[in-house]
C-alpha cells in the first residue's frame, strides 16, 4: 500500500481547479476583451511569484464508484505574491464561474483575503469582476449548505473595515462589479476602473422592476457615473493600465501602518528652481492658472516625468489630491484648482479632502498643500448639498492630523474653508501673490460698504476704490512681519525650501514608533 | 463631438467662430464663474460646427457649449 492514488488525486484536483468555468466560459470571457482572474494575477505580480491559498476549495462531483469526476472551483482566487519585489496579498472573483457571484467556497476565500492581509500586515490588492449573492444560489444541489452564518461568528464585514486602518488597499473594477464585490471594491484607499467596467449596487433588471428605469449597466454605473460620484478614484485605459496604476499607487506606501514609507534615492536636484513659477499666477485675479503645473514643477522628476500621481480628479474637481516624491520622500499633495468655481470647497471636494487626510495619516505621509482657497462654495446648490457640514468635517480631519504639514499659499486663503489647508504645527510659506482674509475683497466690499457705495456720486468708482484699498491690505508682507507665515518666498524657491523642511519634519516624525491612526480611514 | 461646460456660470466672451479649425486646447468661449474668467477648450482638434450659446447666457453644469467635428 502507498499514497499514490491520493497523490494522483491532488494533481487531478489542481488541474480541475485551473479549468475555472470551463473552456467555453473562458473563450466567451476573452471575446469580451477581458482576462481571466488567473491571467490578471499573473500580469500583476512579479514573474512566478504567485503562491496560491485554497486552490482545493470548491465543490466536487463523484461517479458511481465514488471516484472524483468533476470539480467546480471556488470562484474567488487568492494568494500571496510579489509586486516589484514586495510581498502582497491579491484576490479576485472568477467571472467564468457563475459570473463571479460567490459560490460557498468563493465567499469564504473572499472574506479570508482581508483576514490574511490583517494577519500578515501586507498590502492588499483586489481585482474585481463579479456579482453579488443570488436569490436561487443556495437552492441548487451543488451549493447546499446551512443557511446563514452561525450567530456567534464575527461579521464578515469586520475585516473589510479594519484593513483600511492597517494596510494599504488598492482595488480594480475590471468588468461588471455588483453587490458584495462592489462594497469590497470601494473599501479601498485607491480604486481604478476600466472603460468597460460597471460598478453597481443592483443591475438593470432589478432597477427596472423596482423603479421603472430602463438603463444599461454602463448607464447605471459606468466610469462617467462613478468617477464623478467619487466611488472610483481613477479611470484606466485598459486592464494593463489599471494594474500599473495600482503598482504606482502602492509604490508610495509602506507595507502597513506600523512602518514608515520608504525613502527612494531622488533622481532630481533638491535645489532645482523653476523660473516659470515666478509669473505663473496672473496679476489679474480674474484670470485662472494651472495649479497642476505648479505641483509638477515642485515635486521630483522621476523617470523623465513628474512623480505626481493624481487620484480622484473628476470627483470634487475644485480640489486636487495625489501622491508624489519630494527629494525621494513620499508625500501627499493637496491643491486648489481655480478652473472649477475658483477652487471653492464643494461638498464633494470636502469629502475628498477628509478621506485623503485620513489616508495620509494612516500611512504617515507628510502633506504639502498648495493653497488657493476662496472659501466654501456658495449658492443654492451648495447649501442643498450640505457643504457646511462636509466642509467642517474636512477641517476637523485636518486639525486632528498628526503628519508633518506644509502649506504654500499661492494665492487665495479666505473664509472658514482656508483652515482646511493648514495642518497643526505646519510650515507656512507664502508667495508674493498670496491674499488672505475673512472673504475675498470683490464680494466683501459690496456687502460691508453697501451704504457708502450707494451714497457715492459714482458708486462703481467708489466700490473700485474701496476694493483696491482693501486688496492692498491683504498683502502677505504684514503677515511675514508678524510671523503669521514662516517666510514670504520667491516662488522659484518653493522646492528647495520644502525639501529642507521635509527632511527635518520626517526625521522628527520617525523618532516615534509608527502605528495605526486614531480614526483610520473609512470608505 | 460635444463640448460641455463643467461648471455653472455665464458666457463672458465667445472666442472662436463657427467653422473655425480648432487645435486641441484652443479656447472656444470664456465663461465667467465665481468672478473668474474660465476658458472652455476644445478637448481634441476639429472643426467648430456649432455654438449652442450666446454671450451673456447663463450656463448650467453639463450644458452643451459647442459641437466639434
Amino acid at each position: 500500500m502507498n499514497w499514490d492514488s491520493e497523490i494522483d488525486e491532488i494533481k487531478q484536483r489542481r488541474k480541475l481547479a485551473k479549468q475555472q468555468g470551463g473552456k467555453d466560459a473562458i473563450k466567451a470571457h476573452h471575446e469580451k476583451g477581458r482576462l481571466t482572474i488567473r491571467e490578471r494575477i499573473d500580469a500583476l505580480l512579479d514573474k512566478n511569484s504567485f503562491d496560491e491559498i485554497g486552490e482545493g476549495a470548491g465543490v466536487p462531483d463523484y461517479n458511481d464508484k465514488g471516484k472524483l469526476s468533476d470539480f467546480q472551483p471556488a470562484n474567488f482566487i487568492l494568494g500571496f505574491g510579489r509586486l516589484d519585489g514586495r510581498k502582497v496579498i491579491v484576490g479576485g472573483e472568477d467571472f467564468t464561474v457563475r459570473g463571479g457571484s460567490p459560490n460557498p467556497a468563493g465567499l469564504r476565500k473572499s472574506v479570508y483575503t482581508e483576514r490574511l492581509a490583517l494577519q500578515y500586515k501586507l498590502p492588499l490588492i483586489r481585482l474585481h469582476e463579479g456579482g453579488g449573492g443570488s436569490v436561487g444560489g443556495t437552492n441548487k444541489e451543488k451549493d447546499r449548505r446551512p443557511l446563514g452564518d452561525p450567530v456567534f461568528n464575527e461579521s464578515r464585514f469586520v475585516p473589510l473595515a479594519e484593513t483600511l486602518s492597517a494596510v494599504p488597499v488598492a482595488s480594480a473594477a475590471l468588468g461588471p462589479v455588483a453587490g458584495l464585490p462592489a462594497a469590497r471594491l470601494v473599501a479601498s484607499h485607491f480604486t481604478v476602473m476600466t472603460q468597460n467596467a460597471a460598478v453597481l449596487i443592483a443591475g438593470p433588471q432589478v432597477v427596472k422592476r423596482a423603479l421603472g428605469h430602463d438603463m444599461t449597466k454602463e448607464e447605471l454605473g459606468g466610469p462617467q457615473v462613478h468617477l464623478a460620484s467619487g466611488a472610483i478614484d481613477n479611470l484606466a485605459e485598459d486592464e494593463g493600465d489599471a494594474l500599473s496604476q495600482i503598482r504606482r499607487f502602492l509604490s508610495f506606501l509602506p507595507d502597513n501602518a506600523w512602518a514608515y514609507p520608504e525613502k527612494l534615492t531622488s533622481q532630481d536636484k533638491a535645489d532645482r528652481c523653476e523660473d516659470m513659477l515666478a509669473d505663473i499666477v496672473p496679476t489679474n485675479r480674474r484670470q485662472p492658472f494651472q495649479m497642476r503645473k505648479i505641483i509638477d514643477a515642485v515635486v521630483d522628476q522621476q523617470d523623465g516625468g513628474s512623480s505626481f500621481f493624481e487620484m480622484s480628479r473628476k470627483y470634487g474637481p475644485s480640489l486636487i489630491t495625489g501622491l508624489a516624491r519630494l527629494d525621494g520622500e513620499s508625500v501627499g499633495i493637496i491643491g486648489n484648482d481655480c478652473m472649477y468655481y475658483a477652487g471653492a470647497m464643494t461638498a464633494a471636494a470636502a469629502q475628498k479632502l477628509r478621506r485623503f487626510v485620513d489616508f495620509c495619516n494612516s500611512f504617515h505621509l507628510p502633506i504639502v498643500s498648495f493653497v488657493d482657497e476662496p472659501g466654501f462654495m456658495i449658492g443654492p446648490d451648495s447649501e442643498k448639498a450640505g457643504t457646511i457640514r462636509h466642509g467642517t468635517a474636512a477641517i476637523s480631519a485636518v486639525l486632528q492630523s498628526r503628519v508633518p504639514w506644509a502649506s504654500v499659499q499661492v494665492l487665495k486663503a479666505f473664509g472658514v474653508a482656508a483652515q482646511a489647508h493648514f495642518g497643526p504645527d505646519g510650515y507656512v510659506l507664502s508667495w508674493p501673490s498670496a491674499a488672505s482674509g475673512a472673504l475675498p475683497v470683490e464680494g466683501g466690499v459690496a456687502v460691508a460698504f453697501a451704504r457708502e457705495i450707494a451714497a457715492a456720486e459714482d458708486p462703481a468708482a467708489r466700490q473700485k476704490e474701496l476694493e483696491d484699498m482693501l486688496a492692498a491690505s491683504q498683502s502677505p508682507f504684514p503677515r511675514a512681519e508678524g510671523l503669521s507665515v514662516h517666510e514670504i518666498i520667491d516662488p522659484r524657491e518653493t522646492r528647495p525650501k520644502l525639501i529642507s523642511w521635509l527632511h527635518l519634519a520626517v526625521a522628527a516624525m520617525q523618532t516615534e514608533t509608527p502605528g495605526p491612526y486614531l480614526t483610520g480611514m473609512r470608505p | 463631438m460635444q463640448v460641455k461646460s463643467e461648471i455653472a456660470g455665464s458666457v463672458w466672451k465667445i472666442i472662436a467662430e463657427t467653422g473655425a479649425i480648432m487645435a486641441a486646447d484652443d479656447v472656444i468661449v470664456i465663461l465667467e464663474s465665481m468672478k473668474m474668467e474660465i476658458p472652455v477648450i476644445a478637448p481634441k482638434a476639429g472643426k467648430l460646427m456649432q455654438l449652442h450659446i450666446a454671450e451673456g447666457d447663463m450656463i448650467a453644469e453639463g450644458q452643451l457649449i459647442a459641437t466639434l467635428e
